[in-house]
């Protein structure tokens, strides 16, 4: 079923990329002439119809009807959907690590000051330390 | 009546002694895979020694059934000697009260620990594979978001996930030494490490060994991360990495859409410290454990994750040795009887 998800993805990309709301038609043109560069098999408008619905139901998409067809539109951003992941990650509290973990933390800005001073020390005492021997390995 | 009293004042004095003589010693950060395997033996051998406490209460009238009764007839008589409870019916129903709920909630709270996250992490993963870009240099996912922030997917599937805002933050070196991180929460499965951990303190919130417990491990884990990661990159790459990541974090980028909040929630606040004290440690030079002490810590470890299940099969070894029981006589028999 990976091929399924990366469908998803590249009709929510061609969604993203568009202008305006697209057809199912539409999108189905999109991929296949992206997929005509890659020399990939073209696909069928029945699969794109499918999976398109999918992501319909599943919230990703909303649609409205245009003369005979649906229109479909993304209810959000890339930019919102990664802002809320990033949302997510924060919020991840400091009792729920076994989730996912983080590489990132609040400091006040005094800390980084500190900190940020105490490594231009090292780097330059290391850089000094190469000329002059072991001078900077005690620490 | 005595297997069960040694087993429970074992199990209260490691959980009164081990919070304050373990938390914030200097050697676990020296050797802190040596200081998560201890805290795991800890927590792991109180909560045997209660559930084993709580069996050998009811031993004495545990009913064996069939053939095999009156082939062990004689034996159990032994059993029952060895283990011998006064007050009988009601202390080993108790002992057998007490052993099922420990042994029930322990076991239902690391279950429901290890099936929240699987659960959220699944939600999420199935979000960021459409919003994610694999990044084909680095093998990372990349999340298009001002905010740099680095972490990781851990468990079927893991990822390590940066955002657009770190990329552009980072150098070349510290990018490694930040990847090399996560990958290494990964490779050394932290995540059932902190599951294992936040499950005990969940089952027991009131007792303090497993609140220090999961609060170490969750330091330990990045120590041992880090470590791992400066193995492959140095030491400053890392630490320049940690207060980029720290400075920037949080604060949303004048680009950033979707009204993020304008600060990290209260929980991280408490943690705050924690990044600083490991630059600290990163900068101050750091100086491992010597390899046998690690080892010897270690054993010290298993041996008294150990130690009640001798001292609860004790009395049942003892009944080997007379003549009453048909039992082979070579003690590593014994041990699969009982």
């Amino acid at each position: 079923m990976r091929g399924f998800g990366e469908l998803e993805q590249a009709i929510m990309d061609a969604v993203w990329a568009a202008d305006g709301p697209l057809t199912v038609r539409e999108v189905l043109e999109r991929l296949n002439r992206e997929r005509a560069q890659e020399r990939a098999q073209e696909l069928a408008y029945n699969t794109v119809q499918t999976v398109t619905e999918i992501l319909h139901r599943k919230g990703w998409l909303s649609r409205a009807k245009d003369g005979r067809a649906f229109r479909y539109r993304s209810t959000k951003s890339r930019e919102e959907y990664a802002a809320s992941l990033i949302d997510q990650v924060w919020a991840t509290g400091a009792d729920r690590t076994a989730t996912l973990v983080r590489l990132f933390d609040a400091m006040d800005e005094d800390e980084v000051a500190e900190l940020r001073a105490a490594l231009g020390e090292r780097r330059e005492r290391r850089e000094r330390g190469r000329g002059a021997g072991d001078a900077g390995s005690r620490s | 009546m005595n297997v069960a009293v040694l087993l429970l004042g074992y199990a209260a004095l490691i959980a009164v002694l081990a919070p304050p003589l373990l938390a914030r010693t200097h050697w676990a950060a020296r050797a802190p895979r040596l200081g998560i395997w201890a805290w795991q033996a800890l927590t792991a051998t109180v909560v045997g020694s209660v559930v084993l406490a709580g069996l050998a209460l009811a031993v004495p009238v545990l009913p064996v059934s069939g053939g095999l009764a009156e082939l062990l007839q004689a034996c159990s008589l032994t059993l029952r000697q060895q283990y011998g409870t006064p007050g009988g019916g009601a202390v080993a129903a108790s002992g057998t009260a007490l052993a099922l709920a420990v042994l029930a909630r322990v076991v239902w709270c690391l279950a429901a620990a290890v099936l929240r996250a699987w659960t959220e992490r699944r939600r999420h993963a199935a979000v960021l594979a459409v919003v994610g870009r694999a990044h084909a240099g680095l093998g990372v996912t990349v999340l298009e978001d001002a905010r740099p922030a680095a972490y990781c997917l851990p468990g079927q599937g893991h990822r390590v996930v940066l955002t657009s805002g770190a990329l552009a933050a980072l150098e070349p070196g510290e990018l490694d030494a930040v990847i090399a991180h996560e990958r290494a929460h990964i490779r050394q499965r932290h995540h059932l490490v902190l599951a294992y951990a936040e499950g005990l303190e969940r089952a027991f919130p009131r007792l303090s060994l497993f609140r220090t417990a999961a609060v170490e491990t969750r330091r330990l884990v990045e120590l041992a991360a880090d470590d791992a990661a400066t193995a492959r990159t140095g030491s400053l790459s890392l630490a320049t990495a940690l207060v980029e990541l720290a400075g920037a974090g949080g604060r949303p980028a004048g680009s950033s859409s979707a009204g993020s909040p304008a600060g990290p929630p209260a929980s991280l606040a408490a943690s705050g410290g924690q990044v600083a004290g490991r630059v600290r440690r990163l900068l101050g030079g750091h100086r491992p454990l010597h390899r046998a002490v690690v080892w010897g810590g270690a054993l010290a470890a298993g041996a008294l994750l150990v130690l009640p299940l001798v001292v609860a099969a004790q009395p049942a070894m003892a009944s080997t040795g007379t003549k009453s029981c048909p039992l082979p006589d070579a003690p590593v028999a014994a041990w699969g009887v009982w």
